[in-house]
This record gives structure tokens, sequence and C-alpha cells, in this order.
């Protein structure tokens, strides 16, 4: 026993050592005309990789543009990629190494709300700004906002808001829902009830099915959907999960008789593979790019999904469109500041600022640094080639909808007392 | 050189570490030292007690929510809710462990996971007090512990002790109880030692330390999360442990830093292939190195014996 | 009635993982990997072959003949290589083919999700007792007793089956009395795993073929094969019907529950009797 110990020990000091003498040799300081350089922490590795590698193209292809032409304030971007195993606590990890090691100027990324919380808090901690992308709840801004969180994309109140808006335009009082039980579940149920109510009053809830996420078996929740006696309900199950209760649920006729509204359903990585399965005469938000009404509205689109065609080898999803927008709207807030200094940004961030983009506006609200896109809705039907897809396209723009400044400041007052 | 040699030499380049390293090698060098207690924990079954748990993230998690409900609920400062984590991991361990040690082999192992997979369920369901799936955030040390100097010192200290405390607890007469408790329990039976009592004992032990090191990675990384107890982590020190060798006190150790290292190296480079590399290892460290990279450096022959049953 | 099918579902899931350790003495917990595969094979299959109706049910078969392939290398390659040790070597080596596997996976077939269509006969519903009930169900419904009397025919009428009793038994024996464990070993794997391939490829078109499947239906086929008995398969059929009944009523009777109470059952039965419902107690 003694004689493998006194090895272990050994091997322990020999790495120790080596460890010591090359960390101490690290890279050098960084150079004054050298790049921006922005870490982003996302899922890179196993099951999200579906949205985040159109994701990663879209934020790519940005930066290549804006390197293409000059960079900001005469500087290239560049972003430094680390996987987060779509752990929270790995990506705190990541940006530690991101702010400690690699000197980044600002953090970005994340796809799970636990993680674009998780980024969150350290940045706010080390006082680093982080922009967070893909991941939508909207307590990143909100309840637990502060001045180093900047959300990019949509958030849930937006795209669920302007889903119930739709809801309220049609014709049914009763109303059930199929949520996986976990928080991103039941923000989008609460968010869509509350606001529905609001605009409808005599809505009624008829029935509640709280499947546990990555539930494979959803026959009881479709049963209990045929028996509830509701006019209509909204799914935020959402990717494989949607895809197992949409093709389950079919043979059972449930869209036929009860009327489907969800809030992922009408994505490509989910009509796609769905084919002639999916469920024809949804509701669903979405990103139709190819829809005629969509082209003829946004007329630059065409020329950009091109663009990522030739680069992606594929269509381009919402995802991709807020990976580009991403990194605009970060070098934007640079620009503005004409400085990379965090504090600098964050004001710049907190005046807010308008851009165009081929699928038009985006506000970055200054209250609390969230974006405010424009919010698509259609109807999922098949075109003329037997593939599904989001039709009949209506636009609401995110700021008729979104939560007010006033409201958001008592969300984070509230939020402020309950840590007390 | 002699053992102390050695061992004086390792306890110098830790303490001058600051001096020399970029404070993410010091959070690196934190994280090494905090999974190898918990793999070093883990292994005072798996190497010395012959008892493989395959829910040992069940402790560790307990260890870190125990300490961050208390900061965050009850508004207490670190220094007095750390002690809760090594208490909960261990009030676990005790309530598991009854009914986990009466069992072996691979029913040991099926066992343990079905707690662990109890605990992870309820971290995740119980919204109102975990945080559930966005866990708990900003569960910060105090000030004078923030920098990652600080905390690195103050987590070698604490993992320094608890390793001091466990090798005193595998060369005590109680760790040579379970060494015989390992090889043969029939035998240690007939000389006379309660076989489930010592191995009760060792698993609420284990569990404890594993607790500790949750306890230290909760204000090492701000925040707790459910993963923490998910079956994946249960593999962790598993995994760590085997790397470095099992057969060896300090082999978990020597695991940690080669996992760690080359997991930051690998996965910041080639993210998609890193579970392709780290399940590769796994299985070549199975097949050919069942002594460990420790027992590599350690001249072992390469042949294979019967490991020692369970 | 769709408890029923669930169950049956999960009994043609998990009864490999039980035959495997029955025999082996191996926990794989690659099996919901080798599911993955067959499930992503099937997708390429159906793909690749004509238009035609017969084109899925070729695919049903080529599937799990790629995935006991798959597991006939893992076998001889690997797992052969370190019977001789500790049983839980090759349970934590299997841990090391998850993720082996799920990488390969996503390499192979790239991150989108998929899907099967099913088959037009199998598309729409029947009636039972005026309800309506998938016809696909009824594909699985009918598809699983057979797999479960084939075994059964197997393993209690045929030499082979002997042989494989006898080994769950007494393997030293089973050797000593001139058998060939080594090569029964393998034949069993590969079974096993052929299994584990046509539960994935007969679910592809019921679910999204995506990354993240061999998780989900790993933890079920475990506490479904842990209940029933490791190595009992009229135990693994049983514990599949218990199960997939309290799957479908135990979630609309207690939602907040429902999980933690399938990993107690299987904690209690575990405490209880540690080697399943029907399972047998090891020497």
């Amino acid at each position: 026993m003694p004689r493998r110990i006194h090895y272990g020990t050994r091997a322990l000091a020999i790495l120790t050592g080596l460890a010591v003498a090359l960390a101490a040799v690290g890279p050098a300081a960084a150079q004054s005309k050298a790049p921006i350089r922005i870490g982003e922490i996302n899922s890179y590795s196993g099951l999200a990789t579906v949205y985040t590698f159109p994701y990663k193209e879209g934020l790519l292809m940005a930066a290549k543009e804006i390197n293409d032409a000059g960079g900001v304030l005469g500087r290239p971007i560049e972003f430094i990629f680390r996987d987060d195993k779509l752990k929270p606590d790995e990506a705190v990890k990541a940006a530690r190494e991101l702010v400690g090691q690699e000197k980044v100027d600002f953090l970005a990324g994340c796809i799970s709300s636990g993680v674009g919380l998780a980024i969150s808090a350290y940045a706010k901690d080390v006082k680093t700004l982080y922009f967070a992308t893909h991941c939508q709840t909207s307590r990143l801004t909100w309840d637990d906002g502060h001045r180093y969180v900047a959300h990019t994309t949509n958030n849930v109140n937006q795209y669920v808001r302007a889903l119930a808006k739709k809801a309220a335009a049609l014709p049914y009082k009763k109303w059930a829902h199929i949520s996986p039980d976990y928080e991103y579940g039941h923000n989008v149920w609460e968010e869509f009830i509350a606001y529905l109510k609001q605009l409808k009053p005599d809505v009624q809830v008829s029935q509640e099915n709280w499947p546990k996420l990555g539930e494979t078996d959803h026959s009881p929740y479709i049963t209990a959907l045929l028996q509830s006696g509701a006019d209509a309900f909204i799914s935020s199950v959402w990717g494989a999960q949607e895809i197992a209760f949409v093709k389950q649920a079919r043979p059972f006729g449930l869209f036929e008789k009860v009327r489907f509204l969800s809030a992922s359903v009408g994505n490509p990585d989910e009509l796609d593979p769905l084919g002639k399965e999916a469920p024809i005469g949804a509701v669903a938000p979405g990103f139709a790019w190819y829809d005629d009404g969509m082209q003829k509205r946004h007329p630059k689109l065409a020329e950009w999904v091109k663009k990522y065609e030739a680069r992606a080898k594929k269509g381009p999803t919402l995802g991709a469109s807020w990976g580009y927008a991403s990194a605009y709207i970060i070098v934007e807030a640079i620009k503005r500041a004409k400085s990379a200094e965090t504090d600098k940004v964050i004001t710049a961030l907190s005046e807010g600022y308008e851009m165009d983009f081929p699928w038009g506006k985006v506000v970055m609200r200054g209250c609390d640094q969230q974006a405010v896109p424009p919010q698509w809705v259609g109807v999922v039907k098949m075109n003329p080639q037997g593939k599904p897809v989001l039709a009949d396209i209506e636009e609401t723009h995110g700021r008729d909808v979104i939560k007010s400044c006033d409201e958001v400041a008592k969300l984070r007052a509230a939020a402020a007392d309950k840590k007390k | 050189m002699p053992r102390a040699g050695w061992l004086g030499l390792l306890v110098v380049a830790l303490a001058v570490a600051p001096l020399a390293l970029p404070p993410f090698f010091l959070q690196l060098l934190t994280e090494i030292a905090i999974v190898g207690l918990f793999a070093t924990a883990f292994n005072l079954l798996m190497g010395f007690g012959g008892m493989v748990s395959f829910g040992h993230a069940a402790y560790f998690a307990l260890g870190a929510y125990a300490p961050a409900l208390l900061v965050k609920r009850a508004g207490l400062p670190m220094l007095l809710a750390l002690p809760a984590a090594p208490l909960a991991a261990a009030a676990g361990a005790l309530l598991f462990g009854f009914f986990i040690v009466r069992l072996s082999h691979t029913y040991f192992a099926m066992l343990s996971l079905a707690f662990a997979q109890i605990v992870f369920t309820v971290i995740f369901k119980w919204k109102a007090l975990t945080g559930g799936d966005d866990g708990l955030l900003d569960v910060w040390p105090p000030a004078a512990l923030k920098s990652p100097a600080a905390y690195y010192y103050f987590t070698l200290a604490v993992v320094g002790l608890s390793l001091l405390a466990l090798r005193l607890i595998v060369d005590s007469p109680f760790g040579y109880a379970l060494r015989s408790v390992r090889e043969n329990p029939r035998r240690a039976r007939f000389i006379g030692i309660d076989v489930r009592r010592h191995q009760l004992v060792a698993f609420v032990i284990s569990g404890a330390f594993s607790g500790v090191a949750g306890g230290l990675f909760a204000f090492y990384n701000g925040s707790v999360f459910p993963d923490f107890a998910y079956f994946t982590k249960s593999f962790e020190p598993l995994v760590v442990a085997l790397l470095g060798g099992v057969q060896s006190f300090y082999g978990p150790l020597a695991g940690a830093f080669g996992f760690k290292i080359l997991e930051w190296l690998v996965s910041r480079q080639w993210p998609v292939y890193w579970p392709l590399f780290l399940g590769s290892i796994v299985i070549v460290v199975i097949v050919v190195l069942p002594y460990g990279f420790v027992g590599l450096a350690g001249g072992r022959p390469w042949r294979t014996r019967p490991a020692a049953k369970a | 009635m769709s408890g029923l099918s669930v169950g049956m579902f999960l009994f043609l899931v998990s009864v490999g993982m039980s035959l495997i350790f029955g025999v082996t003495r191996i926990v794989n917990l690659a099996h919901g990997s080798f599911y993955m595969v067959g499930a992503y094979l099937m997708v390429t299959l159906v793909e690749v072959l004509p238009d035609r109706p017969w084109a899925f049910w070729v695919a049903l078969l080529l599937a799990p003949l790629g995935v006991a392939m798959l597991g006939g290398v893992i076998e001889i390659g690997l797992l052969r290589l370190i019977y001789r040790r500790d049983p839980l070597m090759q349970l934590i080596l299997t841990f090391g083919l998850i993720l082996v596997i799920g990488t390969l996976v996503l390499l192979a077939w790239g991150p989108d999700n998929k899907s099967v269509p099913r088959p037009a006969a199998l598309a729409g519903s029947v009636r039972v007792f005026g309800q309506p009930f998938p016809s696909y169900y009824v594909l699985v419904l009918g598809l699983a007793p057979l797999v479960a009397l084939a075994l059964w025919l197997v393993f209690y009428r045929t030499r082979w089956g002997m042989l494989i009793r006898a080994a769950t038994v007494d393997r030293e024996m089973l050797g000593a009395l001139g058998v060939n464990v080594a090569a029964l070993y393998t034949q069993v794997f590969v079974f096993g795993s052929a299994l584990a391939g046509l539960g994935g490829a007969l679910a592809a078109p019921t679910v999204a073929v995506a990354l993240g499947m061999d998780g989900d239906v790993l933890t079920t086929a475990f506490v479904v094969v842990v209940i029933g008995g490791l190595g009992s398969f009229a135990g693994s059929f049983i514990s599949a019907l218990l199960v997939g009944l309290l799957q479908s009523f135990g979630i609309l009777v207690f939602p907040a529950v429902s999980i933690v109470l399938l990993f107690a059952i299987m904690a209690v039965v575990l405490i209880v009797r540690p080697w399943g419902l029907l399972g047998r107690p090891e020497q």
C-alpha cells in the first residue's frame, strides 16, 4: 500500500509543478488595436446543438460582415466560444475563464434559461457586461435584471402575449394547456392565461396538463385534453418532446376536436421532421422567412436568406436570425458608446436605440436593456410541395404587447423585497 | 526523494501558486481540490470498502443546497452556513445508507442510484424552496474570501484538513477493518467485525465529506443547481477515481487533476468531441489500466487480476 | 388502453437489458444508446428504401440487425476483455459507451430532429369501446406479446434457451460442463442489443428521433428492469405493465409526485426484494 501512495503523491507534485510553470507563461496582454473580444457561452455539444449550430452560423455571418466593413471603432470583433454542456455551473466556469484568463470585453450567449440566469448573476458580481442571446426567460432583464445584463432577443413575455392576442381574436372561451413541468413551462402558461384574461375577461380554464420535461409518452394527457371540454389549448412543450406529442395526438384526432396553439411548433426544427404529420391549422409564432407576405413586408429579407443559405447550406431558423441580430446589437452599443469600456457601453444601452434588420425594426429598450423585436404569429399549413409551413402570418410589434417600463420596475421592486 | 519530500514540495508548490498563477488557474486548482475531495470521499467506499455508489451526487447536492438555503432563506453568513453541508449530507447518507449497505454488488449501486434520483427529483420539483430548475443564485462567500486567491486558500485549507481526516480514518483500526470487509466479508464477520455497521459508518463518512465538497463548490460557483444531484454527476467521482487509480489514497486527487485539466483543454477547443474523448478514456482505463494513471506511474505491471470483490 | 400499450413498449425496450444482465451480470447502461441507434437506423432505412408499403417492415427488420452487429462488436471488442473483473467495471464501461455513442450519432446524423412517418396503413385510429385508439398502438399491443411468446419458446423449448437459463443460475458449473460460455455471452449480448434496436425502431414513428432519447429511455427501462427483477423476463413483462399503467393513471391522480413515486417504488423493491418481483436471489 505505502508504495503506491508514494507514487501518487509524486505524480501529483510533478503535475502541479508542471501546471504552475505552464500557466505562468500565459498569454501576453492585449494590444491596443487588438480585436474587441466577446466570450460566447452556449451549448455546443449534445442535444441542444439543433438550436445552437444555426445560431452560431448567424452570429459568425454577422461578425464577418462587420469585420469586412472595418469592424467597430476601427477594431475587429472576435467571438471566443465555450461550451456550457447545458449546465449552469459549467457556464459559470466558462465565464470565469473568459473573464479571468481570456480577458474578454463582454460575455454573450445562453440557450437554457438556467444558464442565462447563472451567467447573469456572475456577470453582476464581476461587473462585466453580459449579453444574453438565445435564452428567453423574462426574468433575465426583469425580476432578476441589473445593469450588467442586456437581452438581445425576444423574451417569453412578448411572443406569448403576441400569441395570446391572436388567441383572444379566436372564438374560444374554454382553454386548456399542456406545459412541461419546469420554469419555462410555468412561465409560458402563466403569461399566456393572464394576458388572455386581460384581453378577454370571460375566458375560462377547463383543464391543465403538466408532463415532465422530456416525457416520451403523452397518451394520458391527450386523453385528458380530449375529455376536457376545452375549445382550444396551448402547448409550451418544445423540440423533440413536442414532435412526439404531435405524432401521438394526431391519430386521436385531437387537433380536429380542440384547437391547437403552440409556442414552438411553427419552428423548422419541429415542422421539418413532422412533415406530413404536422398539425395543420395549429396557431404558432415563428420566423416564416419563406412566406410571400413576409418577404413583401420586408423587402431585404430574401437577400439575407440567400446569403445565409450560401453560408450554412440550409435555410435559416429563428435562432440563426437571433445570432445574426445579437452580433449587430452588441456592436451598435459599442459604436454608440464610442468605447468598449463596460460602463460607457451600459450607458449607451440604457439610453436605448433602434436598429433595422432584414426582418424589421428591433428596439433595444433602455429601461431594462431588453430587445423588443417584431412578433409573428401564423397558422400551420401544407405548401404545394407537401411541406408544412407557417402561413397567414400576422405581424405585431413587440412594443405593442410587452410589459411597460413601469411594470418592469414594479417586478424588480417586488423581487428585491422578496430577497430581504 | 523520500515521500515526505515530495509531499513537502507539493505543499510548497500549492502555497506559492497564487504568486505565479493568474486567477483563472487558481480557480481551476480550487475546483480540482473540490472534485479531488469529492472523489477521495467516494473512494473511501470504492477503494477501501469495496462498495461502489452510483448515487454520490445526492450527498454532494445535499452539501451544496443545505448551506445555500441557509444563506438565501435564513440570511446566515457563509461561515456559519457551511457546517450544515457535512451535517445535511451525513444525515442523508445515514438515512439512505441504512438501506443501501444491506445490499451488495450491483444492487448496492442500483439502490444508491434510485435514492439519488429521488433527491434530484425533489430538488427539481420543489420550486418554492429550491428554486427548481433555475437553482439558487448569488450564493457568494463573504468579501474577505471572495478573491480567487482567498477562496483558493480557504478551499485548500478545508480540503487539506478533510483529506487529513480521511487519511487518519483509512489508517485507523476502523480503516483496516473496512479493508478486511472489502476483501472477505465472511471472514471479517468471523473475527468479530460488524460488517453492516462498518459499511454504514464508512458510507456516512463518505457522504459527509462529499457534502463538504458540495458546500465548497456552492460558494465557489456562487450558485447551486439540480444538476448537482443528477446521475451523470454521480459518475464524476467514479471516473475521476478510476482515472487516478482506486487502489491508492491519493489516486483520486491525481485523477481530479488530470480530468479537470484534460476537460479544460479539450472542451474549449473541440466541445463536440469532449464526450467522445471522455467516454473513450473511461473505456481505455477500464480495459487496460485497472490501476489508473497512478498505477502506471508506479510501474505496476499491466496485468489484470480479479479486482476486489465487493 | 393507452397504459397497456405504454407497458408493452416498455417491455420491448427493457427486456433486452434484463436478459443481458441475467446471463452476463452486466447492467448495460448503453441500452438506451442501442435503442437510439435503432431509431436512427430506422430513419435512414426508411429514407433510403423505395417509398413502398413494404419498406417500413423491411426497415423494422434491418434496424435491429444493425444494432445487433454493433452489440456484437462491443461485446467481442471490449466487454469480453474484462469479464473476469468486477461486474461493476463493465457497468462503468457501458457508461463510457453512452458518451461515445451519443457523440458518434451526433456526428453521423447531425443535430437536427428526425422523424419516421407511420406506415400509411397504421396512420389512423380504430375505435375501441367508442374511444379512438391509434392503429399503430394496436401493432405494438400485438407485437409485444408475440415477442414475449417467442422469447418464452426460445427459453423453454430450445437447447439454447436451456443453456441461457442454466447460465443465469450457475455460470461456473455450465462452463465446467463443457459449454462455451464466452460464445453464449456474445450471443446473448447480441440478442439483447437487437431487442433494444427493435424497441427503438418500433418507437421511432411515435416519437422524435433526436439526441437525448437515449437518456430518456434508459431511466425508464432501468426502473422497469429493476422492479421486475434483473434477469427475469417474465418479471420485466409484469413490471413494464405496472409501470405503464402507473405512468398513465398515476400522472393524472398524483401529478406532482409521479416521478418520485416511480423511483420510490424502485427503492422499496430493492430494499424488500433486491432481486425484483420475479427475479431470483443470487447465491
